[in-house]
């Protein structure tokens, strides 16, 4: 219930996301991306081994979207 | 403030707007000299003119390629429409085209001195010098007069944001339609506007989820309706060339090298632009501009990588970066700053800003002038380039700092000399004097002779990649070498095609236009044909 009256409320008329919600998402997706890519590697077991250039790049690029995402949420609820 | 200290900063800003003024000037003079040109300058210019042609005869240009004359275009209309009075008019032609695509670039460019002009707390000069900034950029530079749709998405997706930054927050219904309207129009003249739409949607939903959701579905369901109709009216053609055969392979190197070069050009502006976008995350509120920035350096800059893409996919992004910078200055010039107290803020050390800003701001243009300059070496320009002790290094008559050297990079940009005409009109000569039908890598020179436009030849590539293309008919059309002439100059046919021309047809002439050699193939039998 908790859940679904803050789902609600969000889609509110005044709800605006603030910088520790926005870190959340932030750090979520880097982490939940770096994961996945690589994954990659896992499920493609036994192709081609080592980390490629564009998956190095994306790695990266989710690296600096998690730490980003950290260190908005010290900033509490000021708008994004 | 020392008057003395305003006196160099008045004459620092005067040398940087003299540097970014020759820039306009060079571009100017580059589109003067292009719009005169009656042939293609980048290869597949005479297909968007053709399809131009086709709408203005009320014809899609979303046809299936397996039939004669094995056409199709791969690019949304509003582009062609928006030039079809002008073949009404004045008939068949690519200055129009080229003229059109360059005025989007000087709206472009009004549009971002605009915005940083009311958002920048109305500082006129640097709002000039943003303006200026965007067109002296390479990558916006050799595009800007081409018969190509980038720019002019570019000049709708910069109008969209202008827009929404002030009336997403005011509540602004009846300009928010309108931003949303330009933005259907910026998707509807090239699919990579899709960028600017998800970091407009982003930028909303950080302002309010349930107004961007509303927002978002009456978008969705206007250009939806529009795609609908497209693809029903194309009978399907639209889905296949459109939007399935434009996914091309993804190289990761030629996406470095262009990132690599879009830092080396516009790093002067990049890292201001980058700065305000870590003021705007921990000491203000996200603007458009910073969503718009981060969104099209990052996804533009990986579309880039892509087959048949390139440079100018940063475009956007040096829009926004414009924005951002010319924003950053004035407020550094207005001694506007305000950093909200956070464990940031008190993690900095103080400095004077606005002092050493005076010097810095025009200096920084001046060095994004210079990494950025290009101009031809010769004529006029030789005392200019003496002085500022530039060599050639294109075609030993003209200066790029971004050289050639990058993959991806459009090798354009130079000045057309009449001899680069005469031999265009030498191949439509050769056209004239053959009754049989002629196949063209470039539309121009059948256009030109009047005779039909057949075959497009990325547009065959793509399919045949994608698995979407037989090419039965065409490959029979030339193993009985139905065509009495073929031209071609970079051979992006597929395969198959490529492999059954040089099995039927030699190459009798090579004529170089535009520092390419264009390559002329009869049939292998053409003597017994004629006897």
């Amino acid at each position: 219930m908790k859940l679904l009256s803050k789902l609600l409320f969000m889609l509110s008329k005044d709800f605006t996301i603030s910088k520790r919600q926005l870190g959340i998402m932030l750090l979520i997706t880097g982490i939940l991306g770096a994961i996945g890519i690589l994954a990659i590697d896992i499920l493609n077991a036994g192709q081609q081994g080592g980390i490629g250039p564009a998956q190095m790049f994306a790695l990266a690029i989710m690296v600096v979207i998690a730490v980003i995402g950290l260190t908005l949420i010290p900033l509490g609820d000021t708008p994004a | 403030m020392p008057t003395s200290t305003y006196r160099l900063h008045t004459l620092l800003m005067i040398v940087a707007t003299i540097a970014l003024g020759f820039s306009l000037a060079v571009y100017v003079l580059y589109a003067i000299n292009l719009i005169q040109f009656p042939f293609d300058y980048d290869q597949g210019e005479g297909f968007e003119v053709y399809d131009t042609v086709l709408f203005s005869q009320g014809q899609l240009p979303y046809r299936d390629t397996e039939a004669y004359p094995f056409y199709s275009s791969n690019y949304p209309p509003l582009f062609h429409i928006m030039a079809v009075p002008f073949v009404w008019f004045f008939g068949e032609g690519y200055w129009y085209g080229r003229l059109l695509s360059f005025l989007s670039t000087l709206i472009t460019a009004s549009a971002i001195g605009y915005a940083v002009y009311r958002d920048g707390h109305k500082h006129r000069w640097i709002a000039l010098l943003s303006g200026l900034a965007f067109l002296a950029s390479n990558m916006v530079y050799h595009v800007g007069p081409l018969v190509r749709q980038h720019m002019m998405m570019v000049m709708f997706e910069t109008l969209a944001v202008v827009i929404f930054v002030k009336a997403y927050p005011q509540k602004n219904t009846k300009w928010i339609a309108f931003g949303f309207f330009l933005l259907i129009c910026a998707g509807y003249t090239k699919q990579l506007a899709a960028i600017t739409a998800v970091a407009v949607i982003g930028w909303m939903i950080l302002q309010n989820p349930r107004r961007t959701i509303l927002w978002t579905i009456g978008f969705g369901i206007t250009g939806g309706l529009i795609f609908l109709w497209l693809n029903i009216a194309s009978e399907g053609q639209w889905w296949i060339q459109a939007i399935v055969a434009n996914v091309n392979k993804f190289e990761p190197f030629q996406t470095f090298g262009l990132f690599i070069l879009w830092f080396k050009l516009h790093g002067f502006l990049l890292i201001p632009a980058g700065l305000m976008v870590a003021y705007e995350m921990y000491f203000d509120r996200f603007s458009i501009y910073s969503i718009w920035f981060i969104v099209s350096a990052l996804l533009g800059g990986i579309g880039a990588g892509t087959w048949g893409a390139g440079d100018s996919y940063f475009a956007t992004s040096i829009g926004a970066m414009c924005i951002l910078s010319g924003i950053c200055f004035s407020r550094t010039l207005t001694h506007s700053w305000q950093l909200q107290d956070n464990y940031i803020k008190r993690m900095m050390p103080s400095f004077r800003i606005v002092g050493t800003g005076l010097f810095i701001i025009p200096l920084l243009y001046l060095g994004y002038a210079r990494a950025t300059l290009k101009m031809p070496t010769d004529g006029v320009f030789a005392p200019i380039a003496q002085i500022l002790n530039i060599t050639p290094n294109i075609r030993g008559n003209f200066f790029d700092s971004a050289t050639f050297d990058v993959e991806g990079y459009a090798n354009i940009g130079y000045f057309l000399s009449d001899e680069d005409t005469q031999a265009g009109y030498q191949i439509v000569e050769l056209i004239n004097q053959t009754d049989t039908l002629v196949m063209s890598e470039e539309a121009g020179f059948t256009m030109v002779a009047g005779r039909d436009v057949v075959t497009n030849p990325t547009q065959l590539r793509n399919l045949y990649l994608a698995g979407l293309y037989d090419g039965s008919q065409l490959i029979e059309a030339i193993n009985k070498q139905e065509f009495g002439l073929i031209i071609l100059r970079a051979q992006f046919y597929p395969t198959p095609v490529l492999e059954v021309m040089g099995q039927n047809y030699k190459i009798t002439e090579t004529i170089l236009m535009n520092g390419f050699d264009y390559l002329i193939l009869r049939p292998l039998n053409d003597g017994v044909i004629d006897s």
